[in-house]
């Protein structure tokens, strides 16, 4: 843009990343630290659902007496609703994860 | 024999679509991966093939016949194992392109000294799992031929390993989830006909309320082939071999021979099980005992953090074209897996209504295999167990031949490395190993019939959580991991978890904290082992050179363009 100029300053993203460069290595810093946001915010939200569960069994013991379909609430918990719930938050996550490493070529093949 | 002709069939198609799989795909890098270019549903099936073993297929429905509505969070890990390899590892280690764990950690850390622990690791990991399967096959082939048990394990150990040695892994990847669907029809089609023919749970289940387990009104006619210590929960009055004898509530008696419950009476209970009230058995968690919180949550994160660390595994991934396939496919594998777990509480609660004699010989492990007979006499639950054995049989010849090759190629490859060796020479050894990998574990199950095979696999997810986890985590995730830290951790997580499992099989302790802590050690040795590794990598100072390209290689997604950049420069 700024016509011909030497030396670091003309480098291309993809030259800072392919050589390694003080620069480059920021940009691949601020995408690992991206995905393991994305990683542990989504480890959060399922740990604290399945993490959850236990305590809550625990301390209402009440909710073994509600029984639809004549089985106790809790046991119909595990077995049947967080197998979808655990694949909706990995669907989640994969499209997320897609997209940060997508905004990651646009940032590299910029010219 | 309707059962033993289900079982060949299945046999039959597995080496059909083997040999159609190595026309398909003939090339050189096919041992130990096959083609790449497969579709992420074919992937998740075969992993899913490949990952459900007789723990998921015989393993929850027996322990949860005996313990309970507890064990219910045994598949619940299981399948979040996934969700913590869908996060953290899938897409970096498909891009970083190691095809075992030793060849990980020997790349990321660069020292050779790692990989030699790893390898250590991978193969006890590969041989306590291979443990429990080949039990698994001791029990379907003796229900299914009536053999004694130690014929199944010697039959189908010989089977695995004359096929690893023989085939690789080419073509495996059809034949993983040919297994896949051969064992969700096996699990589902005898659960839902069941139920319907049923017409729901049975009514002297003793699931719930107050109610012990006790014989039909026709009586219960047990026969025990060898001595066994049995607890009556009631008094009651039983006939053994003719003669009729009585005895008081909570009393323990060695019985063999053929043993007559009248109706009513409540069916006794193995060693090693416990007796339990509906109201007992269906609560998921209690305040002590095998389901007090400790446990719970120390099994959830052993097999949450443990899937990542099984060498049969992670190999899988590789067949994924690129990361980002690797994330689809890993999605897509907790949708099967979450479709088949739907099911083996279905056998556990059917189990505790039709099959009590099961508690009497401490043989709940074989309930999917005993059930579909005992609760449909006649044709048709001929042909439900035929069904059943055919899944269980896809269950430990699938995961065993997985873990098999993991191992062959771990002794062929990593324990001992030759220097530029011909491929022919390399091919021998491999086959070699597959022989000599399968012995040892044989032999354990033959002497470990009294364990319960969920027990036995929980056990090898505790120590892959503490020894593989960290290594992944801290080395994908955290550039300051060396290589004296990565074997130091290794090393205290794998010593803690080992620990308690052996302080467990030798003096069986009492159900308090300490000794859930001791049969299920992961919430312990996962924190142990983390802590040694980031400490000693701290203090360390020597970090491995590269790290750089390594972190690089790892998270760059792929289509950059730096090849080609580099190619030119």
């Amino acid at each position: 843009m700024t016509g011909a100029t030497t030396g670091r300053q003309s480098w291309t993203p993809r030259e800072e990343l392919a050589e390694g460069t003080p620069h480059g290595d920021v940009y691949l810093r601020r995408l690992i630290r991206s995905q393991l946001r994305l990683s542990l915010l989504a480890l959060g939200a399922f740990g604290g659902l399945i993490g959850s569960l236990p305590l809550l069994f625990l301390l209402f013991p009440d909710l073994q007496g509600v029984a639809p379909l004549g089985v106790p609430l809790p046991v119909l918990i595990l077995i049947a609703p967080l197998f979808p719930l655990i694949v909706v938050i990995g669907l989640l996550y994969q499209r997320r994860a897609d997209s940060l490493d997508e905004a990651f070529r646009d940032v590299v093949s910029r010219e | 024999m309707i059962a033993a002709a289900a079982v060949v069939a299945v046999a039959a198609g597995a080496i059909g679509l083997g040999v159609w799989g190595v026309r398909l795909a003939r090339t050189t890098s096919d041992l130990y991966v096959a083609s790449r270019a497969i579709t992420p549903w074919w992937n998740a099936a075969a992993i899913s093939g490949e990952y459900l073993s007789a723990a998921s297929f015989l393993g929850i429905a027996g322990l949860g016949m005996k313990l309970g509505a507890s064990v219910l969070w045994l598949p619940v890990g299981f399948a979040a194992g996934y969700l913590a390899l869908l996060f953290f590892v899938a897409a970096p280690l498909r891009r970083f392109g190691s095809y075992t764990i030793p060849d990980f950690a020997e790349a990321r850390l660069s020292s050779p000294r790692v990989r030699v622990v790893a390898a250590g690791v991978v193969l006890t990991i590969g041989g306590f799992y291979l443990v429990p399967q080949l039990k698994g096959a001791g029990l379907t082939i003796g229900s299914v031929a009536g053999t004694p048990y130690w014929v199944g394990v010697v039959a189908v150990a010989a089977l695995v390993a004359l096929t690893v040695a023989l085939g690789g892994m080419r073509g495996v990847t059809y034949v993983q989830a040919y297994q896949y669907w051969v064992k969700t029809f096996g699990i589902a089609l005898p659960a839902c006909l069941l139920l319907i023919y049923l017409g729901g749970l049975p009514e002297r289940a003793a699931l719930f309320g107050r109610e012990l387990p006790r014989a039909p009104a026709g009586g219960l006619v047990v026969q025990l082939d060898s001595a066994q210590k049995v607890e009556f929960p009631e008094s009651a009055r039983y006939a053994l071999d003719g003669r009729v004898f009585r005895a008081s509530g909570g009393s323990e008696r060695v019985l063999e021979g053929r043993l007559v419950l009248p109706a009513g009476t409540a069916v006794p209970v193995a060693e090693g099980g416990s007796v339990e009230r509906g109201s007992e058995w269906s609560e998921p968690v209690e305040r002590s005992g095998p389901a007090s919180p400790v446990f719970v949550y120390s099994l959830l994160l052993a097999t949450f953090l443990g899937t990542m660390g099984l060498p049969h595994i992670l190999v899988r991934f590789y067949t994924n074209p690129d990361g980002s396939a690797a994330r689809r496919t890993t999605v897509r594998v907790l949708g099967l897996l979450g479709l088949f777990y739907l099911f083996p509480a279905v056998y556990a609660a059917l189990g505790r209504a039709l099959t009590p004699e099961l508690y009497v010989k401490g043989e709940t492990d074989s309930v999917v295999l005993e059930l579909p007979q005992a609760a449909w006499p006649g044709l048709g639950g001929e042909l439900l167990a035929a069904l059943t054995a055919a899944g269980a049989f896809a269950a430990f010849t699938s995961t065993s031949s997985g873990l098999l090759v993991s191992i062959a190629g771990t002794l062929s490859h990593d324990v001992r490395r030759g220097s530029a060796e011909r491929p022919l020479e390399r091919m021998r050894r491999f086959r070699w190993a597959a022989v000599a990998g399968m012995v040892v574990p044989a032999v354990i199950a033959l002497m470990a019939r009294g364990l319960d095979i969920s027990v036995l696999v929980g056990w090898a997810f505790a120590l892959a959580a503490s020894t593989f986890c960290p290594l992944f985590l801290l080395g994908i995730w955290w550039r300051g991991l060396t290589a004296r830290g990565a074997i130091a951790g290794m090393a205290a997580g794998g010593l803690v978890a080992s620990t308690g499992i052996v302080a467990t099989l030798l003096a069986d302790p009492a159900p308090t904290v300490l000794g859930a802590l001791l049969a299920q050690p992961a919430v312990l040795s996962v924190p142990v082992a983390f802590a040694t590794m980031i400490g000693v990598s701290l203090l360390d100072r020597e970090r491995p050179e590269g790290t750089e390209e390594t972190m690089l290689a790892l998270h760059g997604p792929e289509g950059l363009g730096l090849e080609a950049l580099r190619a030119r420069a």
